[in-house]
């Protein structure tokens, strides 16, 4: 399947909240957004428009410790939410290192972006890039959209955020100035993003090889171990 | 406990075999990428609605842009109940590109506003005011209509005053009963409206059509084939949001458009599509520009061929008349540098632009003329860079050199100028740079070019006089109308006598009805602006203890119905059908149409039907075809029928939405062939540069330095600016009233007040604090209304001698649950224009909404 992402180019975003307002009207979440609850807001501050969402990381830290796997990564980009599974605990809240997932008291549940995926089903882009009145968010294939930034970064001197922060996600940030001086989240960067990329580079025999040399050193932690016990009977004798 | 963690040889080959089966089949190794939900399975992966139906809309009241777009219908999930639920866009409409914005989604939740007026309501206490309960009764609106016009027809037309925007009904109403109509709207547009009237336009043209749309231009611009643009406050935090223009500003940053912006505030439009941005000093744009003129007309980089052939650049001027010279047929005169005579200009191969006096003689007498573009020359020798640097704080070079820029791009080279920019209502100096900027798209040649200014042409939308002529003349509007109109000959010439549509003086309406008598009934049409609408509200809501008749006509109870003794439901603009051109980017002709996409919820009452009711009972000589007032004769009203059967595309308008409703011919631009047809001069029509009704006011004909009306002085120091959130138009309670986009509000800081953090500190002003705005009581003498607001600090506002307002938050009506006594109310600090000062600064009276200097001070 194909891996999908976001590329906002923040040069061309003028902070008119239609992305926020079409995923309100499209989940039909207008009394949670209300409270401030808003699964993608624009927010216009003195260096920069902070388009604050889930980044769907490569290797997100909600998935991995969401104790009843309500999160879940797809293979094709969006980090899912099961709102039945939630028990609304907010561990996702504590772990997400953009911030991200907002907890709603009276649902007792999270607020976040799932990059609708029910659109993405039907093949068409997430409803907040198709309002994008002036393209600023752009939509398509995560290599594609990851060498477009590239491109643009080159062509044009921006910055690229969400290519390595937290290993990479698939939510492509371009920017004038380093995002992380208008609001974006200073978050640890990893280059994962080839090794863990799914699909063309994650390969079955690297699990394999994975697992294999772990296996080989717990065997060599065994042989070292019965060799050091032979050589206590043998000192004992 | 070491020993449990290890791994026997059998043990470790076991798992790692399992292991590599699991594995080999699986193409999902990774940890946290364990496929839980096979694709299209996860809840998240379902729609989450059901779409029933898709209706074509096209938008209204929220811009000027107007997109198409199409209504979503469909089944909500939380109630089971078919609603509208979105919008999508329709690509094939040269305005949106099928892009829509927030205002627009907004649109389609106040549908199913809980507060939205459903029934008429009459007034039993008479002490009227927010903090007054007005005791409402409700009435069938039928009835209430009745009461209405009945009380209606005890006045002398004089009495009246329609508060209405020149819309097709209420023109024909107004006109036939023979009151007054001051708009409440569309104002903001009257700078841009006359000085386009009489310098381009020049109505009536056979193109104009409906003051609905942009600014009562029949121009757009062509900002995705622009090469250069020039802004003078035009990147608004408004502009922000407005999606039938943000998708051609994108378009034009992608073909590589320069954009110089000067304004002294820096929105995000500056950061993401400015070339240059310059902080300019609040009020002095109109300094940079003429000296842009000037730097032009001396290096001579002047499109010649445009302002030969299109603008009256050759025509001659009596010096002391200071009137063009014409010929007895009306044609504009020029003086032939071949032949030594004063000759028709468009006959003259080689007419002189600069030189003279040259003596004319006209009638057995000998006058003194120039060329235009002489006088031009003399006029701006004086505005150089560098005394435009004393005023502005722009330095000369870079006016220097943008000007040459500008003009090196010819004639793809712009200044694109709208409603609330720096050449709209702000000063009342604005007419004059509304004036300077058509001269220089003059010298560019850009208008009615491609890539430069689009004029609307070969599409028209009827006016109802023209499908049901009326059977006599109107009855003479009002010698001394409230709006004080009279005393500002240049514009109520154009409003009596070439376009009844033309924007009216409300920012004088209520000092008319505050230090008068003239009107005794008021009928606002009010979608929906309620007091907003109105600078120093203060001024109306005091005169309505006098007045014997209020009235308004609205979707909501708004603050206005506080003050009124009859409120009227109005339908929500998505239950009615539309008809509209494509004034906004008019490069092709085109109509597009919206059908309702619900019937009123209520006993809602449209403005059409109450009109022609209106119409009937008071003027019945005027809405009968053979003048019998004989209902059954009721004139035709259906314009839309006509404008798609005359254009050829379908036999009446029902026919043209069931085919889709739209219709666009995508013919080549032709490059100044519009100009020639509608400019003046016709039949070869022309640019105007020079305007002739100026001098007869005690004006210059061409633009000349002035400086703002209102001047600092102690702690009146803070240059007030005004915005809008780009969610928000006026306190309209479809977006104001809107929870969601209440909040989007507080978490932009769109209901503080703006200031530089430098000056701040120096104030001793801190993040949050509580402060309260002033006006300096020589420039608001009457019913001062000083404001409470929370400031924010913000580098945004790039300079330290102004602070920056949002106008429409908040709203006083306290039925409005969500808008209810929300953030300050920037009109309140803005005085109403007395007629007989504002006549002397500006022969529109448009301006000055910006010119008013506030002092600051925090609330202990």
């Amino acid at each position: 399947m194909k891996e999908y992402a976001i590329l906002l180019d923040d040069t061309y975003c003028t902070g008119c909240n239609s992305c926020a307002y079409r995923c309100i009207q499209e989940f039909r979440y207008h009394d949670q957004a209300a409270k401030g609850l808003f699964r993608t807001f624009v927010q216009i501050n003195d260096d920069g428009l902070y388009q604050k969402r889930c980044m769907h990381c490569i290797d997100p830290d909600c998935v991995a410790n969401c104790p009843v796997k309500a999160l879940t990564k797809s293979e094709y980009g969006p980090v899912l939410y099961d709102v039945q599974k939630c028990i609304g605990c907010q561990t996702c809240v504590r772990m997400c290192k953009f911030h991200v997932p907002q907890f709603d008291e009276v649902a007792r549940k999270i607020v976040k972006c799932s990059m609708c995926a029910h659109r993405i089903n039907e093949n068409k882009p997430p409803a907040c890039v198709e309002v994008c009145p002036t393209g600023a968010l752009q939509f398509g294939e995560y290599q594609e959209m990851l060498d477009r930034a590239k491109k643009l970064a080159a062509k044009n001197n921006l910055k690229i955020y969400g290519m390595n922060e937290n290993g990479g996600t698939h939510v492509i940030v371009l920017a004038k100035a380093d995002p992380v001086s208008f609001g974006y989240p200073k978050v640890p960067v990893k280059d994962i993003t080839k090794s863990v990329s799914m699909g063309e580079n994650f390969t079955v025999p690297t699990a394999i090889a994975a697992v294999a040399i772990g296996g080989f050193k717990k065997f060599s932690e065994r042989r070292t171990r019965v060799e050091t016990e032979e050589k206590d009977k043998l000192s004992k004798k | 406990m070491e020993k449990k963690n290890e791994v026997s040889r059998r043990r470790f080959l076991q798992v790692a075999g399992a292991t590599g089966v699991v594995l080999a089949g699986s193409a999902f190794p990774f940890r946290n990428l364990t496929p839980a939900w096979a694709f299209g399975d996860h809840p998240q992966e379902q729609v989450p609605y059901r779409i029933t139906k898709r209706v074509p809309q096209v938008c209204a009241r929220a811009c000027e842009a107007d997109c198409a777009y199409t209504i979503v219908v469909g089944v909500d999930p939380a109630t089971g109940v078919e609603r509208a639920i979105t919008l999508e866009g329709r690509p094939e409409d040269p305005v949106s590109n099928g892009k829509f914005c927030i205002k627009g989604m907004g649109f389609v939740d106040s549908l199913y506003d809980p507060d939205r007026l459903m029934v008429s309501l009459k007034r039993t206490n008479p002490k009227k005011g927010t903090d007054e309960d007005p005791g409402w009764v409700t009435m069938k609106t039928e009835d209430a209509v009745h009461e209405v016009i009945e009380k209606l027809k005890t006045y002398k037309p004089e009495e009246i005053l329609m508060a209405s925007p020149g819309d097709p009904y209420t023109n024909r109403l107004a006109q036939s009963i023979g009151c007054t109509r001051a708009d409440q709207r569309t104002e903001c547009f009257g700078t841009h409206y006359y000085l386009n009237c009489l310098t381009l336009t020049n109505p009536p043209n056979k193109f104009y059509s409906s003051c609905y749309t942009p600014s009562h231009h029949v121009c757009g611009y062509d900002y995705d084939n622009s090469k250069y643009q020039i802004w003078f406050g035009f990147d608004s935090f408004s502009k922000c949001g407005k999606a039938g223009m943000l998708n051609h500003w994108a378009a034009g940053k992608k073909n590589g458009c320069r954009i110089v912006m000067f304004n002294p505030v820096r929105t995000p439009m500056t950061d993401g599509y400015a070339s240059e941005h310059y902080a300019i000093k609040p009020g002095t744009d109109l300094a940079v520009a003429l000296a842009m003129i000037n730097v032009i007309l001396k290096a001579g980089k002047y499109n010649a061929d445009f302002i030969h052939k299109y603008s009256d650049a050759p025509v001659l001027v009596d010096e002391k008349a200071k009137a063009a010279l014409k010929a007895d047929d009306g044609r504009f005169l020029a003086w032939c540098t071949k032949h030594k005579k004063a000759e028709p200009v468009d006959e003259c191969d080689a007419p002189a632009l600069d030189g003279g006096p040259f003596k004319v003689s006209v009638a057995g007498k000998e006058i003194s003329t120039k060329p235009v573009m002489q006088l031009l020359k003399e006029t701006t020798k004086a505005y150089t860079p560098e005394w435009a640097t004393k005023i502005s704080e722009v330095p000369a070079k870079d006016i220097r050199r943008i000007a040459l820029e500008f003009a090196a791009a010819a004639p793809y080279s712009m200044v694109p100028t709208y409603k609330r920019d720096a050449a709209g209502p702000n000063y009342a100096n604005s007419w004059r740079l509304r004036h300077a900027i058509n001269i220089l798209n003059t010298l560019s040649g850009s208008i009615d070019h491609e890539g430069g200014i689009l004029l609307l042409h070969d599409v028209k939308m009827p006016w109802i006089d023209e499908i049901a002529p009326p059977v006599a003349p109107y009855p003479e509007q009002p010698a001394k109308p409230v709006d004080f109109r009279n005393e500002f000959p240049v514009t109520d010439n154009i409003y009596r006598k070439r376009d009844f549509s033309a924007p009216g003086h409300y920012g004088m309406v209520g000092w008319g009805l505050y230090k008068t008598n003239r009107a005794k009934a008021v009928f606002f049409r009010n979608p929906h602006r309620g007091l907003f609408s109105m600078i120093q509200s203060q001024m109306l809501e005091k005169s309505t203890e006098k007045l014997e008749l209020v009235v308004d006509w609205n979707l909501y109870l708004d603050d206005l119905g506080y003050f009124c003794d009859y409120v009227l439901p109005a339908p929500h603009q998505f239950e009615e059908g539309k008809m509209d051109l494509r004034l906004y980017y008019p490069k092709y002709p085109c109509i597009v149409g919206g059908s309702p996409v619900q019937k009123t919820p209520g006993d809602q009452i449209g403005w059409g039907g109450l009109a022609a009711k209106i119409g009937l009972a008071l003027a019945p000589k005027y809405w009968t075809t053979d003048g019998s007032g004989d209902p059954a004769k009721k004139i035709p009203t259906n314009i839309g029928d006509v404008a798609v059967k005359k254009a050829g595309i379908a036999e009446n308008a029902a026919e043209f939405m069931k085919n889709g409703g739209f219709w666009i011919d995508k013919k080549p631009y032709q490059n100044y062939r519009t100009i020639e047809e509608i400019g003046y001069g016709r039949p070869h029509g022309r640019v105007r540069m020079y305007i002739d009704e100026f001098a007869e006011v005690d004006h210059s004909p061409l633009p000349i330095w002035a400086p703002r009306w209102h001047e600092t002085s102690g702690d009146f120091k803070f240059s007030m600016l005004v915005t809008r959130a780009p969610w928000h138009m006026h306190a309209d309670p479809n977006f104001i009233n809107n929870p969601v986009l209440k909040e989007v509000t507080i978490r932009n800081h769109m209901d503080t007040v703006w200031m530089n953090p430098k000056v701040a500190a120096k104030l001793g002003l801190k993040e949050g604090d509580k402060v309260i705005l002033e006006n300096d009581p020589r420039y608001m003498k009457d019913l001062p209304r000083p404001q409470k607001a929370t400031l924010h600090l913000t580098k945004r506002v790039a300079r330290e001698d102004c602070v920056l307002l949002f106008h429409g938050i908040g709203h006083r009506a306290k039925n409005l649950k969500v808008a209810a006594n929300f953030g300050y109310r920037d009109g309140d600090l803005i005085p109403q224009k007395d007629p007989f000062m504002s006549k002397k600064h500006d022969p529109t009276g448009m301006g000055w909404v910006e010119d008013v200097f506030v002092s600051i001070k925090k609330i202990a």
